[in-house]
């Protein structure tokens, strides 16, 4: 048995020798309901590392990018972040997609003195309660205002209906929308939370028929915002509908409600930039189909993980303070989504754009806000 | 809003009617919770979605739909529940909470995880025009009543009594269904008058799967949204449905169904749209406080 044992030993650190390898771990959702989302994770990732390989790897190793399915549910997201965290070859992680799963995992990473750079959480708290998290996204209340200047701005909204998933990011968001909303003086007609579980919206939307909104803000997620769109329109409402990035999902294409919906995002593919171009032809001619946010941020946070790696070397302390250290527009690390720069809690300032679903394709909206 | 939420109330208490049957009948006949029957459900909006994507017209596709839930009902008997048949009970049920995971696992391995929509031009325009479209400003007593019903929701309530009401005849005024009623009376005594025991339990899943496929296809169509879940919680409202109206007892089921769909949308409409759920199982829980058998189910007397 203790031959076996040693063997095996030996076997293992043969393997890791003759392969080195560094991995990366990318936690978000595979399976379950937002998997569409974790697949932009997912593919956005494995570009980054099929590019950071070609140009030789980090400092000669190879990047392998481990899978981690997190569900974007709490309780499993907990579960993978004590995996990853006891994995010694795994110096900074990127994920989680939910901000639920990464307010989850958060406290596991600090223990664990990991460093995490989140691709697409966008709740305002995770940034202040741990120094270990970084992120390449905007924050929930610069997306709410954003979004309730423009319909106050640009759509010249009156009166407003809110529909909420019950979970960190929904919630974050309605708040950032209402307090900006109030401010401009926007009639807010009633909040309606729901869970991930609820199909059916007809008793909430009867409500708010005779009412007459003129925008219903949905802060939630696309499988329950197709749904609520849909039967609002059964019910007869006029009204526009405005979403935050949650609602970025091929189901919303799909539905001829949809049209003409209006959501924040962080990434136009038609708007972007000239690196941006070159990754959306990869992007394209890999997996036959339009890249959408998730899969640049996530590109960009493993290529930012990758350029830790390389300056820092193999340690978590380091390559926290590496990406500390990125604190200026000067200093900014620069992807397809733009120059990413941390503040003092780890979180960035990205801008953000109004697109819009126009003949079942996302297209950036005609009126743009600063 | 009344007269809107009533309709609202009423589709939905139909589709639950339509599978809380379908739990009833099998608890009724072998005293089983086959909790596999919410999965039955999915898999016929799952059904109805890759025939119509295989350019089967839409009528034909739900015939095959249902017919193929059918199948995989009866199927499950034989495969899942004929072998624990004679052991405890707890056993069974284990093996029907089995198969409801298999079931989803399934589904997600053939049709993936993300949500499936039925192409709007495989289903007949008809069932999205409105039958009832108010404010009508033509009829003043009609200008401040808001109230909109398609030809689906007419479908979905018109349907759902038409099949209680076939269902209602099968049981109780054809040879099968007198059978079913004597296994559910007394198993071993039915067998020994010559009825096929085991036939007639496929007889009932067979049954309680055809419902199950039509709720799920016309939820499939109602929504709009089909997922390998949706089995799962409208299982458990279905089940509730049954307990509510009585386990066992059919009209039960149905009137179970009904009033479990009532409370949920006057619940989210009157009173909180987060406490939706927590309203329509506390209205069950208040119905069984005092009334232990349910709405309409039988007493059962303890001999001793």
């Amino acid at each position: 048995m203790k031959k076996l044992f040693l063997s095996t030993i030996f076997l293992l650190l043969f393997t890791t020798l003759a392969f080195s390898e560094i991995k990366i771990p990318v936690a978000s959702p595979y399976t379950g309901p937002l998997a569409t989302f974790g697949e932009g994770v997912k593919n956005g990732a494995l570009l980054a590392a099929e590019d950071i390989n070609k140009a030789g790897g980090i400092n000669g190793e190879k990047v392998k990018i481990l899978l981690e399915d997190d569900m974007c549910d709490p309780k499993e997201a907990a579960n993978v972040a004590t995996k990853i965290a006891g994995m010694k070859d795994v110096y900074i992680v990127v994920g989680h997609l939910c901000s639920s799963a990464t307010l989850s995992a958060l406290p596991i990473y600090k223990r664990a003195h990991l460093p995490a750079i989140s691709p697409a959480s966008t709740n305002v708290t995770i940034g202040r309660l741990s120094k270990y998290y970084f992120r390449n996204v905007y924050k929930d209340d610069f997306q709410g205002k954003f979004l309730a200047r423009y319909a106050d701005e640009a759509l010249h909204a009156k009166k407003v209906v809110i529909f909420y998933e019950n979970n960190d990011y929904s919630i974050g968001l309605k708040d950032a929308f209402i307090k900006e909303a109030k401010k401009r003086g926007l009639k807010i007609l009633g909040t309606e939370a729901y869970t991930q579980d609820d199909t059916d919206f007809k008793p909430i939307l009867t409500k708010y028929r005779a009412l007459r909104p003129d925008v219903i803000f949905i802060p939630g997620y696309a499988p329950q915002g197709t749904l609520i769109i849909s039967q609002a329109r059964e019910l007869g409402f006029k009204c526009k509908f405005m979403g935050a990035d949650g609602l970025d999902d091929k189901i919303m294409l799909q539905n001829p409600d949809a049209e003409g919906l209006m959501i924040t995002t962080p990434f136009i593919p038609d708007k972007a930039g000239k690196a941006a171009q070159k990754f959306i032809k990869e992007y394209k001619a890999k997996f036959h189909s339009e890249p959408n946010w998730f899969a640049a941020n996530s590109y960009d946070a493993v290529m930012l993980a990758a350029q830790a790696i390389k300056h820092a070397g193999k340690n978590r302390e380091k390559i926290r303070a590496y990406l500390a250290s990125i604190n200026s527009p000067a200093k900014a690390f620069k992807g397809v989504t733009g120059a990413t720069y941390f503040d003092k809690y780890g979180d960035c300032q990205k801008p953000a754009f109004i697109k819009v679903i126009k003949n079942g394709k996302w297209v950036g909206a005609e009126i743009q806000i600063k | 809003m009344f007269w809107q939420q009533l309709v609202n109330g009423l589709v939905l208490g139909c589709v639950y009617a339509l599978i809380a049957v379908g739990y009833t009948l099998v608890y009724g006949v072998i005293e089983l919770i086959n909790f596999a029957h919410g999965e039955i459900y999915m898999l016929g909006a799952f059904f109805m979605y890759t025939y119509l994507n295989a350019g089967i017209s839409f009528y034909f596709a739900f015939v095959l739909a249902v017919i193929s839930c059918i199948i995989v009902g009866i199927f499950l008997d034989i495969i899942a529940y004929r072998p624990v048949r004679h052991s405890d009970r707890l056993s069974a049920l284990i093996t029907a909470i089995g198969m409801s995971i298999f079931f989803q696992n399934l589904a997600l391995i053939i049709w993936g995880a993300d949500i499936k929509r039925y192409s709007r031009h495989f289903i007949p325009a008809f069932f999205r025009k409105l039958a009832i479209n108010l404010p009508n400003d033509s009829i003043p007593i009609f200008k401040n009543v808001f109230l909109t019903v398609s030809y689906l929701q007419v479908t979905i309530i018109v349907l759902s009594i038409l099949l209680m009401i076939i269902l209602h005849l099968i049981i109780n005024k054809t040879k099968i269904g007198t059978a079913m009623r004597a296994i559910a009376q007394d198993k071993q005594a039915a067998a020994l008058m010559g009825i096929d025991v085991n036939r007639v339990i496929s007889f009932t899943f067979a049954l309680g799967s055809g419902l199950a496929a039509v709720a799920g296809v016309l939820i499939g169509m109602y929504y709009n949204s089909i997922y390998p879940t949706m089995g799962y919680i409208a299982g458990i409202k279905a089940f509730a449905a049954a307990v509510l109206g009585g386990i066992g007892s059919v009209p039960g089921a149905m009137l179970g169904g009904v009033v479990l769909g009532m409370a949920e949308t006057f619940g989210a409409g009157y009173i909180s749209s987060q406490y939706r759920h927590g309203i329509a199982y506390a209205a069950m829980i208040f119905v069984i406080l005092f009334n232990p058998s349910g709405l309409l189910g039988k007493k059962r007397v303890e001999k001793v």
